[in-house]
This record gives C-alpha cells, structure tokens and sequence, in this order.
C-alpha cells in the first residue's frame, strides 16, 4: 500500500471518527457493559441498602429509608469492626509504603544479580490472597506453625506461642501476613520511579556536595510523589477492604478481635442472611474510601509535568 | 412459521437439531442468543420427559468426596435415568456458600444440609419438603431416630433424609490418663480439670485438653450445648426462650470452666485457631489428653494414621446428666429442583443414598462402615457387620448409651443460625478474657432478643 493510500485511509478514518453513528456505534458497547455491570449492581445495591431485606423473610421487604445505615452505625460489632479497620489500615499502609519505597531503593543499586531479585520480588504479591494466608496460618498456628517451631529450636521461646488465637497477637499477625503480601508492588512502582530520575541530576547534587539525606529530601522523594500518591491511595483502599487473609487466618476472630470492616459487612450479608444491612455497610465503606482518596489527593498534589 | 414451543418440542423429540433450531428461531424474528437461552431453560424442565438422563447437581461439604463420588458412580451404574455432579466446599464455609447459590439463582438440586439450619432455608424457600415432593422417601421414618427425624421435622412436614446422625462425645486418651495414674475417665468436668492438671504436672503433655473453638468452626456451638446438657442444664424453654442467661447457670459454669482452663493453661492456647481437623491431628500425635467432637471422629483417631493410633476412647459426658447434643445432617431437596421437575430423579437418588435400595441401607451402611459415620437408621444396630465394626474402634453398648441420653440442640428457629455465629464469637471472647462468662451470655440473650423480633 502506498503512502498516499495510507494517508487517504486514515482521513476517511478521522472523518468517520467525528460521525455522531460512528462515535455511538463504538462507545454503545462499552456503555453498555458499563451499564449492566457497574451501573446496575450499584442501583441495586443502592435500593437494597434502603429496604428490610433479610432473606429468612423473603415476602416482607418493606422500604425502610436510611433505617439500615443508622442500625449498622449503632450496633457495637460495626463499630468495633471500623475500629479495628482504622487500627489495620493506621498500620499497614505506612508499613507497606516504607518497606516498598526501602527495598526498591535497594533494588535501584547496580549491584550484579539484582535482575534476578527483581523479579522475585514480586512473588508474594503474585500469590492468590488465599493461598498467602493459607501459608501463614500453617506458619504462625499455635499447635504446629513452623514459625513456633523455628523460634523454639532457637530457643527465643519456651512453648509454642498461639499467635492467632490471642488478641493482642492476633491483629498484628494479620498485619504482618498483610504487609508481606502487598509490599513488593509499591517496591516495583518505586523502583519504576526512581529509574526516571536524570541520572545528571544526582551527579550534579553530588558534585554540589548533597548527602545522602539531602538527595533523597530533595530530588528523589519529589520524582516520587506520583507514585507515591498512587501507592497510598491503592494501599489504603486494599487495606480498607481486605477480606480474604482475614477470612483464611483468623475467621475474624479470636472473639471479635480482626473482624474488619469488610469481613463485617461479609458476615452480615451472607452468615447473618442481611442484604440491607450487608448493602448500608458496603455503601459506608465505600463513602469512608472515597473520603481518604480526596484527602490524600489534597495532601500529596502533583503539579502538571512533575514525573 | 411454527411457534417457539413448536421448535422447543421439535427439538426435544428429535426432529431438529439446536443449529437447525435457531435457524428458525431467527427467521421467526426472535434473537440467536435469546432462543438459546429459551431452550437451555426448557431443557432443564423436559429432560425427565424426553426419556434423556436427568442431570442432578448434587452440593457436598469437603468430607470424603472420593467416596462420594464412587457412591454416585454405583448409584449411575443402576440407575441410567439421572447422572450426578457433585460440588463441594468446606464445612466451615458451606453455609455461607449454600446462601449465596441459593439467591443468586445457583442453586442445587439436592444437598447436605444440617439441623441448625433447617428453619432458616425453609423460611428462606430453600428447600422443600420431602413428604410432599418424594412421600415415599419419608415414609421410612419409623426407622429413624427419633432425635434425628425431630431435627429434620418442621411443621409436621419432613425436610430431610438422614446423611448421618451422630453424637458429640468425650473423648479420651487411654494410655495417657494411665500414665498419669487414672484408671478411669472423669465422671465430671471438675475431674476432667483435675486429671488434665496430673497430666501437665507431670510433664505427660503440655496442654492436656482441646477442643475446637475456632470462630469460623460450626462445631463449637454444638460442643457448647454439649457441655451445658450434661451438667443437667438448658439453653432454651420449650417456648424457645432463652434460659442459658441465668444467673450462675449451667451455661455459665460451663463458660467460666473453659476461662479457667484457658487461664491455668490445661486447655491448649491455640484452641480459638483450632478447628476440628486440627484438634484431630494434634489429639493423634499425643499433643492432648481430653477433647469433645462428633463421635465420629474417635474411628478416626483409632484407625487413621496417628501416632497414637488405638489409645482412645470415649466416656460419658462428664457430668450430672451425661446428657449431650445429638446431631444430623440430611440431604434436603431444593425449591430450584422441584421448579426444574427434578424431584422425580432426586427421589431416585435420595433413595439409593439415604433411603433403601434392595432392602438395604447401602450408602449409610458403608459411611459406618468404611469411615464411623453414625445414622440414624435403627434398624442398622442390629446389622452384625456394623457391631464389628464400631467395636473394631469404639464401644457399641456406651454409644447406646450415650445416644439414650442425646438431645436435640434447643431453640432451633429461623434466626438460630444468625444468633450462632454471635454465640461463637462471644465464646471466643470469654476464652480471650475479652468479655466475662456472665456478660457474653447476656450479650447473646439480647442479641437473641433482637433477631427474635
């Protein structure tokens, strides 16, 4: 085809692109989709949350209002679900931004065999959720986790430790397994940041004298702050909503001591059987989500043309 | 130009093929995809009409799927009418699994089903019962026992056909009570502390008890009841209010007993992430004395491959009463299945499953067999191979025993199955030390209260 063909083809293109059929012939099956699978589910979400509808009673599903977000909001178990949310997420998402933005620093150095450790980098984050916490249930269990059995060969304790089954341990295993499983995907978008970094840039810093202190204040952390925003908000909202670690781990227990806010609203929905209240409970969670976004975006603003 | 039906019936009889019929169903100015659909759904309701097999899905927990498998392959070579698939989830995620199949249009046709939750499906239009879309399979109740066919009756209409019916038991480690100087089992929970309290003493195990209380575990409500009926005591009154909230009750004891296990480190630390096959792998390396589980699983521990293989035993409940839960769990017909016009076909393998086939309860017979499974078919006791067999592992005559005093777990109603799972948690706080004994009944009274209404 020759290049006056190519040229003629894409300006009959371009015209075809400025149709008013051409632009419904191609956004219809996207809106569509749109429509049955997001716009649907969230109406109807959104009509559920405002009825009694609990399935043991499936003929009396009267319009109730607002009814079921004030019960959810006052009844105990909700509220120390959210508490133990802020607790998570309060621990998770700085954990697992430093330890991303630390080990992708290390994995920026040109040190021979990094590419390989790159890669590996990744493997806890490309294991189902499921599978990870299946892998540390069997590692942290109080009658035959391996961790107990490491730390009594090593003789840092006497007996086996229940780490799942005591609440004040319990929280923070799920951290830990939480923080292992989500760190390496901040570490590869870190990593992607700081390979954009003008390597003249920090010859010149050198050269001025900077330390290392002083070119991380000053010229890494600002090339980062996109990233940065992208991790805290993703890292936020995955801790906010986490569901299947708890699920495997601990069952939101001992007590009541893990239960999230998701794994609430789960309960509700399918063990207690309330599709109102388990509707009301999703909504809140997803306003409280899109709360933090708006406040991390007014914290940490990119300017245009900054990374 | 023939009609939808037309082609549908044309279709069923053999007289045009599905690529034939949507040519037709095209040019008749319906949608390829939408006729599709049409005859993918009149399929399911005139396979039994065509003479083809009647395809049943058939929803299991996690427990033997092999076997149950080989069973549907027998019941297939008998049967050529009704092909089988079966599914299965774990026990601590079937209920929760079984709701979401059932409202979002997924549903099977037969599945396990359990006591606790017979009111919620029925009240939820689940399931339907079994005397009026297969009268034959419940007119073999005169053979059940009794606290099996009350567990799976409601409103004088039978829901159910009895997968296994069985007993919470206490079970004990033989070899090591005696080496701790015992010669016989704790008659009482007190003993049961005192003997638990010699064995750690003496350095025979670190934590001589467990018990299953894992939040998510449904076994632990029923270990609960257990311990409540056989210090004599109730949960509810007959008119299904609770009496478990009294003040120094049974209930209470019973709580405020596994708070001073926990506290004085008898009873295993690791007990609030321990789910039943846990404690059963823990029990068979020696790690525990004492526990309370379906008696099924002491054939496990006898049997299986453990490193104390053959030291355990059960004795009566400790307590006043030695009364304790008695359980079943049955195959319950779905509403999705009478819809679809599978109630014939699911009669046909209900029959062969948990009713006779030939004059005999084959499939119940091999599950007590091949793997301890108690039933609730009487008739099964007087069957010399089953006496064999549960003497080979356990004790025919204390099981009878132990059943004469079962009971049926109290205050079943549509929102038990919701007042469990708080029950559970409350449990597991008052072991946490999070709540008091005294409190956490009381929470699960007011959280009784509230669904009650």
């Amino acid at each position: 085809m020759s290049a006056r063909t190519d040229a003629k083809s894409i300006w009959a293109a371009r015209g075809a692109g400025s149709s008013t059929a051409y632009r419904l012939a191609t956004l219809t099956p996207v809106l569509v989709l749109v429509a049955v699978f997001t716009l649907f589910p969230f109406a109807f979400a959104a009509v559920t949350s405002t009825r009694q509808m609990l399935l043991t009673l499936p003929d009396q599903t009267p319009f109730i209002g607002l009814q079921n977000y004030v019960d959810v909001l006052r009844d105990a178990s909700t509220q120390n679900a959210i508490r133990n949310s802020l607790v998570f997420t309060l621990l998770t998402v700085p954990c697992v931004t430093v330890i991303g933005l630390a080990v992708a620093l290390l994995l920026n150095q040109q040190i021979r065999g990094f590419g390989i450790l790159r890669a590996l980098v990744l493997l806890p984050w490309a294991i189902p959720l499921v599978s990870a916490g299946i892998i540390w249930r069997l590692l942290l269990h109080g009658d035959f986790g391996a961790l107990n059995g490491l730390l009594l060969q090593l003789g840092a304790v006497h007996g086996y430790v229940p780490w799942l089954s005591s609440p004040s341990t319990a929280m923070y295993s799920v951290v830990v397994a939480h923080i292992w499983r989500e760190f390496p995907l901040p570490a590869i978008l870190f990593l992607a940041g700081l390979q954009l970094i003008p390597g003249e840039v920090v010859d010149a810093s050198r050269v001025d004298g900077a330390g290392l202190w002083a070119r991380f204040r000053n010229i890494t952390l600002p090339y980062l702050k996109a990233p940065l925003l992208i991790v805290l908000i993703y890292e936020t909202m995955i801790s906010v909503s986490v569901f299947d670690l708890v699920y495997v781990l601990t069952g939101g227990g001992p007590g009541s001591s893990t239960t999230l806010f998701s794994w609430d609203a789960y309960a509700t929905t399918f063990t207690f059987l309330n599709l109102g209240q388990g509707a009301a409970l999703s909504f809140i969670m997803a306003a409280f989500l899109l709360v933090l976004i708006v406040a991390y975006l007014r914290i940490v603003r990119v300017d245009e043309g900054e990374a | 130009m023939a009609s939808l039906d037309e082609l549908v019936s044309s279709v069923f009889a053999g007289r045009i093929g599905r690529r034939e019929f949507v040519r037709r169903a095209v040019l008749a100015g319906i949608s390829a995809p939408v006729a599709l659909a049409f005859l993918e759904a009149c399929s399911q309701g005139n396979q039994a009409n065509t003479g083809g097999p009647v395809h049943l899905q058939f929803m299991v927990w996690s427990y033997e799927v092999q076997t149950i498998q080989d069973n549907i392959k027998n019941f297939e070579k008998n049967d050529k009418s009704v092909t089988v698939s079966v599914q299965d989830t774990s026990w601590n995620t079937y209920h929760d699994t079984m709701a979401t199949k059932f409202t979002t249009g997924s549903a099977p046709d037969v599945a396990y089903s359990s006591d606790h939750w017979l009111r919620e499906w029925v009240a939820a239009n689940w399931i339907v019962p079994l005397d009026k879309y297969a009268p034959d399979l419940a007119s073999q109740k005169s053979e059940w026992a009794p606290y099996a066919l009350q567990g799976m009756t409601l409103d004088n209409h039978v829901y159910g056909l009895p997968y296994y019916a069985d007993l919470v038991i206490f079970i004990y480690n033989d070899k090591l009570i005696r080496q701790a100087g015992f010669s016989k089992p704790p008659a009482n929970w007190e003993e049961v502390a005192t003997q638990a309290k010699a064995l750690k003493d003496k350095g025979i195990t670190q934590y001589p008890i467990d018990i299953p209380m894992k939040k998510d575990d449904p076994w632990t409500i029923e270990i609960f009841y257990s311990m409540v009926y056989s210090r004599g005591g109730h949960l509810f009154d007959q008119g299904n209010n609770p009496v478990f909230n009294a003040a120094g009750g049974e209930a209470e004891q019973a709580l405020q007993w596994l708070r001073d296990a926990y506290t004085s480190k008898i009873l295993d630390p690791a007990v609030l992430e321990s789910a039943e096959p846990d404690v059963v792998k823990t029990m068979g390396a020696g790690q525990h004395a004492f526990t309370v589980l379906a008696k099924y699983n002491l054939a496990e521990l006898n049997l299986g491959q453990h490193d104390q293989k053959g030291n355990f035993k059960m004795a009566l409940m400790p307590g006043s009463s030695n009364s304790t839960v008695g359980f079943v769990r049955f195959y319950a017909l779905s509403k999705a299945a009478a819809d679809r016009n599978h109630a014939q076909a699911a009669d046909q393998f209900l029959q062969y499953f948990g009713g006779k086939t030939n004059g005999q309860y084959v499939v119940a017979k091999r599950w007590a067999l091949d793997k301890g499974l108690g039933f609730a078919q009487l008739p099964l006791y007087d069957d010399p191979e089953i006496q064999k067999a549960i003497n080979a592992w356990g004790n025919v005559d204390l099981e009878k025993q132990q059943a004469k005093v079962a009971a049926p777990k109290e205050g079943l109603t549509p929102w038990w199955g919701t007042w469990d799972v708080y029950a559970r948690e409350q449990i597991g706080s008052v072991l946490a030390g999070s709540t008091s004994p005294k409190q956490a009944l009381q929470n699960m009274a007011t959280k009784w209260q509230s669904l009650k209404h």
